[in-house]
């Protein structure tokens, strides 16, 4: 589904990312560990075109997508979580996950004037699929509160649901669980298993948190220096002294 | 005044409020409008209404001009990059006499005319730029309810995210952009017959800072902002007048209040009375609401 060759960055004299080499399979979970530092959110960066590799190939569905703009990358059907909550902090709740459906006649000015039942249609159904979202990460009752109000959990479900509704085949999630409290752990990672599931999507998550790892990755990259270590099943990384070296000193 | 202050007004808030977008050449396009509408009517004795097209059109391709580089720039750049616009086009105005006649200014700017009628007297004036503040509040409106002005405002709150969602930032803001210049060019059509002489100083600087204190006290992001914005604003001449202060000293109480308002909404009121969007938030990224 996706597979980085010999990717490299350089910021300056230090190897963020150096030589790395992966391979993300269809509907499979994987992760990318390491202490921090090691290039995780940089390799998440590269994929989805904030940033450009010095070096090597991204195939993406077997197109390259090396060097393509962002939004690009996006409307292959990429889907980005960020590790800070973002969200569009003064849209409603609504707003922040209608925006996420691609090829919205509306978002053309002139549409608005001269095609408005076009724009009605589209929007019609993408409100349906919008609320649809927001009960699917459980957020009831806010469809009209401004996204900035939310707590730092639920501002997660809606970052989640925006990108679902977005309708990526791949997702990158950059540390899902982090800065949430358990049960809100358990509501996302039952949310990303569904996903997968039922929807037929592909994960890559970032994470520090090992439980988390070990209860729904299928796959696990363990990075550090800018370089991947070590990579298989969760239980056989987790196992491995370096990773052990890495996360706690021994 | 009121409805072309109003169209203005409506217009930079497709910029500031929308966008956050803190552009110094508005007046650019009002003067660029103007002139148009102005020279036309003049030198080839066009119709009035069919200046407007004319009008409209140039200051949206202006718009695209200036909004094409200038919109590469972030923040307190981009504010630069349109205040070297403006200074720009007032000096054209300013030294291109065979064409503007400079400071001299364009005399005897005929009144429009509609099949025969003349549009001359203050209350016609006032229906004409009633018809026109309409139109601009319905274009305005359509866009506030459209995925296209709820994209803006997602570009205006995180871009990088807008971006991650497969949205064209760019293409987003240079269409606010040419839609506020064709807008602002027709509030400048209308102010040249209605005052029938314009001078570079009509488009000044200070008349882009005057429109951007409009949507500061009126509010951002909205319909109803720039609207009680650009009654405060024009209120305040008349209750000056009213309490009987001399002209020359009455010109510069202006001054002092709208600078006075000004700094007092920014520190207390950063979205305006009726706003939605903060602009403390343009000039310290890292301020909290």
């Amino acid at each position: 589904m996706l597979r980085l060759d010999h990717v490299t960055k350089h910021f300056g004299g230090v190897k963020a990312v150096d030589d790395v080499s992966l391979c993300f399979k269809e509907r499979e979970i994987s992760a990318i560990i390491g202490p921090n530092g090691a290039g995780k959110t940089t390799i998440f960066n590269l994929i989805n075109g904030f940033l450009r590799p010095d070096s090597g190939e991204i195939l993406f569905k077997t197109k390259p997508i090396t060097g393509l703009p962002p939004r690009r990358i996006a409307s292959c059907g990429m889907g980005r979580m960020f590790q800070d909550n973002r969200n569009f902090g003064t849209l409603t709740c609504l707003e922040n996950i209608l925006l996420a459906k691609k090829g919205n006649p509306g978002e053309n000015p002139l549409n608005s004037f001269f095609a408005p039942g076009k724009v009605r249609r589209f929007e019609n159904s993408n409100l349906k699929d919008a609320r649809k979202w927001l009960d699917f990460v459980d957020l009831p009752n806010m469809e009209n509160v401004p996204a900035g109000n939310l707590s730092y959990g639920q501002q997660k479900l809606l970052a989640f649901a925006r990108l679902m509704a977005a309708e990526p085949e791949f997702l990158l999630l950059d540390e899902p669980s982090a800065g949430v409290n358990p049960t809100m752990i358990g509501h996302i990672l039952n949310l990303i298993k569904r996903i997968v599931n039922d929807e037929g999507k592909t994960v890559v998550l970032i994470e520090h948190d090992m439980s988390v790892i070990l209860k729904v990755t299928d796959l696990v990259y363990f990075m550090d220096d800018g370089r991947v270590r070590t990579f298989g099943t969760p239980e056989d990384v987790l196992a491995d002294k370096r990773v052990h070296e890495a996360y706690l000193g021994i | 005044m009121f409805e072309i202050y109003l169209m203005l007004g409506l217009s930079l808030n497709l910029l500031l409020g929308y966008l956050g977008l803190l552009s110094l050449a508005h007046a650019v396009f009002y003067g660029v409008g103007a002139y148009i509408s102005a020279l036309l009517m003049i030198r080839l004795g066009m119709n009035f209404f069919f200046t407007l097209p004319f009008s409209a059109l140039g200051c949206m391709v202006l718009a695209l001009i200036i909004a094409l580089p200038s919109l590469r720039l972030k923040d307190d750049y981009f504010m630069l990059a349109t205040l070297a616009f403006q200074s720009l086009v007032f000096s054209i105005f300013y030294n291109w006499t065979s064409v503007t006649r400079g400071p001299y200014g364009i005399t005897g700017i005929p009144s429009p005319q509609l099949f025969g009628y003349k549009v001359s007297e203050i209350w016609q004036f006032c229906v004409l730029g009633f018809i026109f503040s309409a139109a601009a509040i319905y274009v305005c409106k359509k866009i506030h309810a459209s995925p296209f002005g709820r994209t803006l405002k997602a570009i205006r709150d995180d871009e990088l995210l807008a971006v991650s969602l497969g949205k064209n930032a760019a293409k987003f803001k240079v269409s606010a952009f040419v839609i506020a210049g064709g807008i602002a060019a027709i509030a400048g059509a209308m102010i040249a017959p209605y005052i029938s002489y314009i001078d570079p100083t009509c488009f000044a600087l200070d008349e882009s800072f005057f429109i951007i204190t409009i949507i500061v006290i009126g509010g951002t992001g909205n319909l109803k902002g720039p609207v009680i914005g650009t009654f405060l604003i024009l209120l305040i001449p008349e209750i000056l007048r009213f309490l009987s202060i001399p002209d020359a000293a009455a010109a510069n109480i202006r001054q002092i209040i709208y600078g006075l308002l000004l700094i007092l909404m920014l520190r207390l009121r950063p979205q305006g009375i009726l706003g939605e969007y903060g602009l403390n938030k343009i000039l310290s990224p890292y301020a909290q609401t």
